[in-house]
């Protein structure tokens, strides 16, 4: 599964998710991409599920590109344990998504392969989704 | 050329204000360039919304503003990712005497050999290139044929582009504007997933203070 091979601190605040993607958010690789419409976190298991999906869907066709790392660590206290004795130990790694990004990118796949695929995906994530293609100027497949 | 129009009109409304302009069902735009004063528009949603399918970023389109016609290329479209619309538009006007430099569309023709015999994927890395010319001999898009491309590996090149004497390629000529990839790059994750799990290093500065605490 992803997640970052060096860090700095070992453990972090949770933060907050407040507005939409101000990157990440145009399909950029591929030809289709599947985008977040719910701000969230998505752990590292969900991408490795929707990674392998994909990858089933697509019988070895056709080229992936994940666009979302998982480099915010969760840590979670033990169950039945009093406050205090400090922070809980990081059971997994999330990425912060906000609505708009990016998540996905399929390419090499005629359309409904492609589609197909990154609707299978979809069922891996706790938030909402839409399958979007490539925005290009001049073309009537904009949506 | 095909010369495309859109009519549009003078705005009075700026900043924020333009939300409610975006509620009544028009996009908020402007026309700049070429010794003009920059003019604010706006124009129907419906009707630049067809009026998009039809034009690239080197299309020249006139503007009708009020009954006066602009010539310009679209320079800069912001749209909102999640609806998918257009929120607001900048025309550059230009002279049709002087060279202007802008970004031509590369779009792909025709199927590749390898794709067929190797299943190859086409990989379309470079979707535009940025070139200057006179207004009148820019094409509305580069077209590029995938029939030479036989194996898995080859590639087309900027420097493979014959676009005539009329237009200065601004790019490294070396640059890759569509290669066949092996399929098996779709393969290839799975052996990463399987790569043993363990805590990532914590580097040094975080460690001292750690100690510190």
């Amino acid at each position: 599964m992803l997640m970052p091979k060096r860090v700095k601190y070992r453990k972090q605040q949770r933060g907050r998710m407040k507005g939409k993607a101000l990157r990440g958010a145009e399909v950029t690789f591929g030809e289709y991409g599947l985008m977040a419409l719910e701000p969230g976190w998505i752990t590292a298991r969900q991408i490795e599920a929707a990674r392998r999906t994909l990858a089933r869907e697509m019988k070895r066709r056709g080229k992936i590109w994940i666009r979302i790392f998982p480099d915010k660590p969760y840590t979670h206290r033990p169950a039945e344990t009093r406050m205090g004795k400090g922070k809980g130990n990081v059971e997994y790694w999330v990425a912060v998504v906000k609505p708009g990004r990016i998540m996905f990118e399929v390419g090499g796949l005629p359309q409904e392969v492609a589609v197909e695929a990154l609707r299978q995906a979809t069922y891996k994530f706790s938030i909402k989704t839409k399958v979007v293609s490539k925005f290009v100027l001049g073309s009537r497949e904009n949506e | 050329m095909e010369k495309m129009l859109i009519n549009a009109e003078k705005r009075s409304l700026f900043g924020k204000k333009v939300g409610a302009l975006r509620r009544q069902g028009s996009v908020p735009g402007i026309i700049y360039g070429h010794n003009a004063k920059p003019i604010a528009i706006q124009m129907n949603a419906r009707e630049l919304a067809r009026f998009l399918t039809k034009v690239t970023s080197s299309s020249i389109v006139t503007v009708a503003i009020d009954g006066e016609n602009h010539t310009a290329l679209i320079r800069e479209l912001q749209r909102n990712f999640i609806r998918n619309e257009v929120i607001h538009v900048d025309f550059q006007e230009v002279s049709l005497k002087e060279k202007i430099r802008t970004r031509i569309t590369v779009s792909l023709t025709g199927v590749a050999p390898a794709v067929k015999n190797f299943g190859g994927i086409v990989l379309h890395e470079r979707e535009w290139i940025e070139v200057e010319a006179l207004p009148t001999d820019l094409p509305e898009r580069i077209t590029v044929d995938l029939s030479s491309l036989e194996n898995i590996g080859d590639a087309i090149r900027v420097s493979g582009l014959n676009l005539g004497d009329a237009i200065t390629i601004f790019a490294d000529p070396e640059e890759v504007i569509v290669s066949i990839s092996s399929a098996s790059i779709a393969a290839e994750p799975e052996e990463e997933a399987e790569a043993s799990e363990s805590e990532p290093e914590v580097v040094e500065k975080g460690k001292k203070s750690e100690d510190e605490e």
